[in-house]
């Protein structure tokens, strides 16, 4: 699949269960490394996508359960890659974490701190129309003018 | 790649957990597991080794805390083994350096766990 601007398209929607992010993560492997990431940068993609793969789990665990789908969208440009990472879980019905607390350090704050530090650009997702949330991030080719 | 956790203990109230492969949101209940059942069994004194680990996210980082938590909760402590630099990477951006003590090697760690 490509976009009328030469973008290429890779996307893969994966189960809302744990033992599916491994599977994200193979794939935004291959794709990365076809670009001209160096091993770092592929390794930093890797990990924050499985980051934004495991939020999402856990976000779809927490509402409808496990027939939840995490959908990852690959965009290919020759100059950076772009991931949308979401699902279309509910909004949770509590407030989310504070993320200066003990706990929130522990179990949630530490995803979105490395995907922030991992990736050049990061936004959230949240789309009212289709319902969908997540996030979107953006790493650029170094070696590339911009 | 799975998680294998292989557990051993050098000297009384010491166990040294072995890892190998990843560690995710799907693996790591299995060494949060480990480790609650080590403590439980008196092993306080727990030394990690990440040299075999391929892969380590958030919910593995948060394992090791919890367990760090627990260990000296019981005035016990917990320590791991790190050379991989990718690994190593991961724990110097998230700050957690500072809270870990991590060894190049299980004579470091036997040595200065008390």
């Amino acid at each position: 699949m490509s976009t009328q601007d030469g973008e290429a398209v890779v996307e893969l929607t994966i189960p809302g269960k744990p033992e599916y992010v491994g599977v994200a993560r193979l794939a935004i492997l291959g794709v990365a490394s076809r670009m001209r990431f160096s091993y770092d940068e592929v390794e930093d993609i890797r990990l924050a996508v499985g980051e934004a793969c495991t939020t999402a789990i856990e976000r779809a665990n927490g509402s409808r359960g496990p027939d939840q789908e995490v959908r990852v969208r690959c965009l290919i440009h020759p100059t950076r890659l772009v991931v949308e990472v979401s699902d279309s879980a509910p909004p949770p019905a509590t407030a989310e974490p504070d993320p200066t607390t003990e706990t929130a350090l522990d179990e949630r704050g530490l995803g979105g701190v490395l995907i922030r530090i991992l990736m050049d650009d990061v936004q959230s997702v949240d789309e009212s129309e289709t319902g969908r949330r997540g996030v979107r991030m953006v790493k650029y080719v170094a070696s590339a003018a911009r | 790649m799975q998680l294998k956790v292989d557990t051993r203990s050098p000297r009384e109230g010491v166990a040294v957990i072995v890892l190998s492969g990843e560690v995710d949101v799907y693996t790591s209940p299995r060494l949060k597991q480990e480790m609650v059942d080590l403590l439980n069994r008196g092993q306080v004194n727990l030394i990690v080794d990440l040299n075999g680990v391929e892969y380590l996210d958030s919910t593995g980082l948060g394992v090791l805390i919890g367990g760090l938590k627990r260990a000296r909760e019981r005035e016990g402590d917990l320590r791991l083994i790190c050379e991989n630099m990718r690994i190593l990477r991961i724990f110097e951006i998230t700050g957690l350096t500072k809270i870990f003590e991590i060894d190049r090697t299980e004579e470091d760690a036997l040595a200065k766990l008390k």
